[in-house]
């Protein structure tokens, strides 16, 4: 008895109490646990200790007398005793400030990090109190850039290692490093080599000094002037958890939080900075109307007349929404009201044709991202590259692969940011994953392997041996030239696997919680369906669609037909979003009337819109988000937003009330109660929970009342020897309306070019940068091309949206695969 | 009871007065009409009056927009916004300037702790204090009004009563309790030129000095009272 109590902790006597420590535990851990901290600027609680600074050093007595030991790297062990406030530790943590100074510039009036600076801090609570250094310091050329956000400073640099740990050892993206020795020892980036990284905003952040800054925040505030509320990142659908700073009314930084389920504190740069487009000045003070070939600004009443007009004089199934991903769950399930509720159409969905069917991720057993990185499980990757659609999410898979043991098998056409720790990368041809799933799953229950989709049996023999302990498939969309029907199969495929569990990488914001919302053809919010929750509605709302509508390839299809009266884009932009160009054009030139949501003006808008109703940002409006897990968690308002902007759930309201309903909200807060109310699901969300969960939310589990939907059996047209197979595949910056109006991300897309297999350029009879006319069944465009040997043979990829070439272009939404001639232009 | 005599001898107090010198002052009083008084108090060398932002020797701005004084002013009275410098036509020395400075004279009750947080001595008080607005746009100075001119002395608004010579002090405050008023340090130069005033000699300090002898030459003028 006694025994299995003695490993269970440790006894450790910190400052003469005895505090009861885990197995393993580091000192600096174990001593903040028992409330006394030490300091530390080397130490990172997600990183590994390195001891480089030497400020934790305290004194320790495993039996041999006292002796000063880094608490950052020494594991507690049974009845060590430590003292951190001795003279012989006071003396020591003054030493090693003196001496962190003596290079260290005075340069706290005009250092980004002066108010919240460790050093600072540091040094007033444990320093010398007086400098004996009168001596010239070192100097370096004041803050070079290290990329286009990140200026580094090497003057203020202490060395600690945090930036260059995080760099190598979290995002994997080994760019700075330690150059030189001794007193010339300085942070830098290899010569003309930026730091190309999309986490690199986790560096600024993660400094214990002003080293390393931030353009867009760079001298635009002091802490203590800054204004800070929890809330959630938007652009992605991980739903890291941000702290949202703001001054005079203006959100100007945001911080990772380290919620322990989510984002351990990381963000991608595209998080962290996305606030600039919220600050944009081309912001929608107020709603537009369409004047001649004008929007011009109006009142919201004029406005509201309108959009109310178009809606009550068209038929129901003539209406349809697309959109919606953009907004909190509650201005979801405000619109989903007011769409299925009071105008009474089905034709709604919140996936632009880049999406999966949503039975089947409401439908698989799911994961989360902490079962996903379970130490020693097995990741399946049949989706997108994580790194460059869901930063977050990747930074967590990749911690799995490189310190936990997971093995990842990746089932992409191309290769991914994951690829490099991967265990096995099989890269079928694009609309054949199905079968490679297939065959991987045969092989791993005992058959034996065969190949498929153009992967050899041999590689997926080893990759069905490497199966094993808990297994995760993340799904979603890695190409959007082929159908998500493809996916499909697939993940039906993977289900055999025994304990497969899923988890979505659809990536488009709050998809999660439109999907949740009933924003989707045939579903009612909180997982069920127009006909298996009809029941539950039939108080709270005025009716429910009877039949199932239309998804958003089948609307724009209806509307390019003349079938569409009124198109409702909740924050969409069909034009550059929608997995189809040609169709989305057709489709908003056809329609005769597009009422609008939206915080910019995007390119849709612009073309077709008749009203635009301005709606308030992420920052501008409370609510909740629900991340690709079904996690709950708070999104709250920091600033007001811009003129009379306001939340999509009090424009729902207000076009219900003038069609004659009152959808009974007058808060965010009733209208989660009446979600708590109808939703089988959401049983659980009310506010005291919701409180109670600030950091880490809360999970919502079950499927509800979706069936996992049956298999659909795609087959891909054969491949002619002719043509290749197009890829298309987001990157993490690329020509969407945010990004546009965000000053130090827009540079960040990258130049497009077609990547091909180089085993394929002789074939076609080109070279690296030559122009090519890529050209599909619907479309064409001149771009140059690249080799990539990460691009299978037979495959071309070309990025979604990028700045000039938009690779919906070339796709048909309604056909399997797209394939592509390429000819020299 | 109270003595009916203290009734006579309060009187006496008013009767006395009487025929003293009278302290009442006419500030601007005739406007410059004949016959009417127009006089203005001598104040302390080291009065708080209103602010100016200074500039350096060769014409830089001193302020580096580190907002500390905002950050300090307990009245919530100054607005800072820092920016990048210009590389190529520097406002100030380094990397940072004041790009935005405001302060709000309905709110400001010149206690000069902005003057004490400044890391470069850029904001200094002048012994202006007869300044009077008929509308709030005209109390909130911004650089505009507050940094000094060409010739390193104060602006004179319509509004304020300036008189000749009273704009050459103002950093007398300043230089008296710099640094950090330690007794030590009296005497001992320790702020950087001013535009049109050059290095200026130090104020007598505002600790207990130890020995009175080892002061160097202080500034001359005269405090009256
Ligand atoms: S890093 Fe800290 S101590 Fe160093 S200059 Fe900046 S604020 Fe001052
Ligand atoms: S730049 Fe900052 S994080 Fe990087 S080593 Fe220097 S002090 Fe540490
Ligand atoms: S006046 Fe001085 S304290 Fe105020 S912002 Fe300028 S430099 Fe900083
Ligand atoms: S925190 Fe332990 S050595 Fe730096």
């Amino acid at each position: 008895m006694t025994n299995t109590e003695a490993k269970t902790t440790l006894s450790v006597t910190i400052d003469g109490e005895v505090f009861e420590a885990r197995p393993g535990e580091l000192l600096i851990e174990a001593c903040e646990r028992a409330g006394t901290y030490i300091p530390r600027f080397c130490y990172h609680s997600r990183m590994k200790p390195v001891g480089m600074c030497r400020m934790c050093l305290v004194e320790v007595d495993t039996g041999r007398g006292p002796a000063l030991q880094p608490a950052c790297m020494l594991p507690c062990s049974d009845g060590m005793t430590v003292s951190t406030e001795t003279p012989g530790t006071r003396k020591v943590q003054a030493g090693i400030l003196e001496y962190l100074l003596i290079n260290h510039p005075l340069d706290c009036p005009v250092c980004d990090k002066g108010g919240e600076c460790p050093l600072q801090d540091q040094t007033v609570a444990y320093g010398p109190g007086e400098s004996r250094f009168v001596e010239e310091k070192r100097h370096y050329e004041k803050p070079i850039p290290i990329n286009d956000n990140v200026f580094l400073d090497r003057e203020r640099c202490i060395l600690c290692d945090r930036c260059t740990r995080f760099a190598d050892t979290v995002a994997g993206d080994k760019l700075i490093h330690f150059m030189d020795r001794g007193n010339n020892t300085q942070v830098n980036t290899f010569p003309d080599e930026p730091f190309a990284s999309y986490f690199s905003g986790n560096t600024v952040q993660i400094c214990p000094v002003g080293a390393l800054t931030a353009r867009p925040y760079r001298f635009k505030a002091r802490p203590w002037d800054l204004d800070e509320t929890v809330s959630t990142a938007w652009t992605d659908s991980a739903g890291a958890r941000v702290a949202v700073q703001s001054s005079r009314d203006k959100v100007i930084r945001l911080l990772g939080i380290d919620s322990d389920p989510v984002n351990w504190g990381w963000l991608s740069d595209k998080e962290r900075f996305a606030f600039e487009a919220l600050n944009s000045d081309d912001r929608l003070t107020a709603p537009l109307t369409r004047v001649g070939d004008h929007l011009v600004p109006t009142g919201w009443s004029t406005a509201l007349e309108r959009a109310v007009s178009l809606l009550s004089d068209a038929d129901p199934d003539r209406v349809a929404v697309i959109g919606g991903a953009r907004l909190t769950n509650e201005s979801q399930y405000a619109w989903a009201k007011l769409a299925k509720g009071v105008i009474g159409t089905d034709n709604v969905d919140s996936q632009l044709a880049d999406g999966l069917d949503p039975e089947l991720v409401l439908g698989l057993p799911r994961a989360t991202i902490d079962e996903a990185c379970t130490p020693g499980g097995t990741i399946i990757l049949c989706g997108p590259d994580p790194k460059e659609e869901i930063g977050s999410l990747y930074l967590r898979l990749r911690h799995a692969v490189v310190h936990d043991d997971a093995r990842l098998i990746e089932l992409t056409p191309t290769a991914t940011g994951l690829s490099p720790v991967a265990a096995h990368s099989l890269h079928p041809r694009p609309g054949e994953v199905a079968d490679l799933a297939r065959a991987l799953v045969e092989a791993a229950n005992g058959g034996p392997a065969v190949s498929a989709a153009g992967v050899s049996a041999e590689e997926i023999s080893s990759a069905a041996v490497a199966i094993d302990g808990s297994v995760t498939i993340i799904i979603g969309r890695a190409s959007l030239a082929e159908s998500a029907d493809c996916v499909t199969d697939a993940a039906l495929q993977l289900a055999a696997l025994p304990g497969s569990r899923f988890l979505s990488a659809l990536r488009r914001g709050n998809i999660h919680g439109a999907l949740d919302s009933g924003l989707a053809p045939g579903l009612l919010p909180g997982r069920t369906t127009i006909e298996a929750g009809a029941a539950r509605f039939a108080d709270a709302w005025p009716s429910t669609p009877a039949s199932r509508g239309l998804d958003t390839a089948g609307i724009l299809a209806a509307a390019a037909d003349g079938r569409i009266d009124v198109l409702v884009l909740l924050g969409s932009d069909p034009i550059n979003d929608f997995a189809g160009r040609p169709l989305a054009a057709a489709a908003l030139e056809t329609v005769p009337n597009v009422i609008a949501l939206d915080m910019l003006v995007n390119d849709s808008i612009a073309m077709a819109a008749d009203v635009v109703l301005a709606a308030s940002g992420a920052t501008e409006s409370a609510g909740t988000f629900t991340n690709l897990e079904g996690r709950i968690s708070v999104c709250r308002q920091r600033v007001t937003p811009p003129g009379t902007a306001r939340a999509d759930w009090m424009i729902a309201s207000e076009i219900a009330r003038r069609l004659g309903f009152d959808l009974g909200f007058d808060s965010v807060e009733s209208i989660r109660a009446e979600i708590a109310a109808v939703s089988v699901v959401h049983s659980g969300l009310d506010e005291k929970a919701l409180a109670e969960a600030l950091v880490d939310g809360l999970l919502i589990g079950g499927s509800g009342d979706i069936m996992v939907p049956g298999v659909v059996g795609v087959s891909p047209s054969a491949h002619d020897a002719y043509s290749l197979r197009l890829v298309a595949s987001r990157s993490m910056y690329d020509d969407g309306v945010a990004l546009r109006n965000s000053p130090s991300s827009r540079g960040l897309a990258r130049s497009v070019t077609l990547r091909l297999n180089p085993t394929d350029f002789d074939k076609i009879g080109v070279d690296r940068g030559t122009v090519v006319r890529t050209e599909s069944a619907v479309g064409r465009l001149l771009v140059p091309v690249e080799p990539d040997p990460g691009v299978p043979v037979g495959s071309a990829v070309l990025p979604w949206a990028a700045p000039g070439s938009p690779a919906n272009t070339l796709i048909d939404p309604f056909s399997t695969v797209t394939d592509v001639r390429v000819e020299r232009a | 009871m109270a003595d009916p005599l203290d009734y006579i001898r309060g009187f006496g107090v008013t009767f006395k007065k009487l025929f003293e010198e009278r302290l009442t002052l006419q500030y601007r009083g005739g406007k410059g009409k004949p016959g009417k008084p127009d006089e203005k108090r001598e104040k302390g060398l080291r009065f708080h009056g209103r602010h100016v932002l200074n500039r350096y020797e060769d014409g830089m701005e001193k302020c580096i927009g580190c907002e500390l004084c905002a950050g300090v002013c307990p009245a919530k009275c100054i607005y800072v916004r820092g920016a990048d410098n210009d590389p190529d036509n520097p406002t100030s020395p380094g990397e940072r300037f004041g790009y935005v400075y405001q302060i709000n004279y309905l709110r400001c009750i010149h206690c000069d702790l902005c003057v004490e947080a400044c890391p470069t001595q850029a904001i200094t008080e002048s012994k202006l204090f007869e300044f009077s607005f008929t509308n709030r746009n005209d109390a909130i100075y911004t650089k505009n009004e507050l940094l000094v001119d060409d010739n390193g002395k104060p602006r004179w608004l319509p509004w304020e009563d300036w008189r000749d010579g009273e704009d050459e002090h103002t950093s007398a405050w300043m230089r008296a309790t710099s640094p950090a008023g330690d007794h030590r340090y009296e005497g001992v130069v320790a702020w950087s030129g001013e535009l049109g005033h050059g290095v200026r000699s130090p104020e007598v300090g505002q600790s207990d000095s130890a020995d009175e002898s080892s002061r160097p030459e202080m500034a001359t003028t005269e405090v009256e009272q």
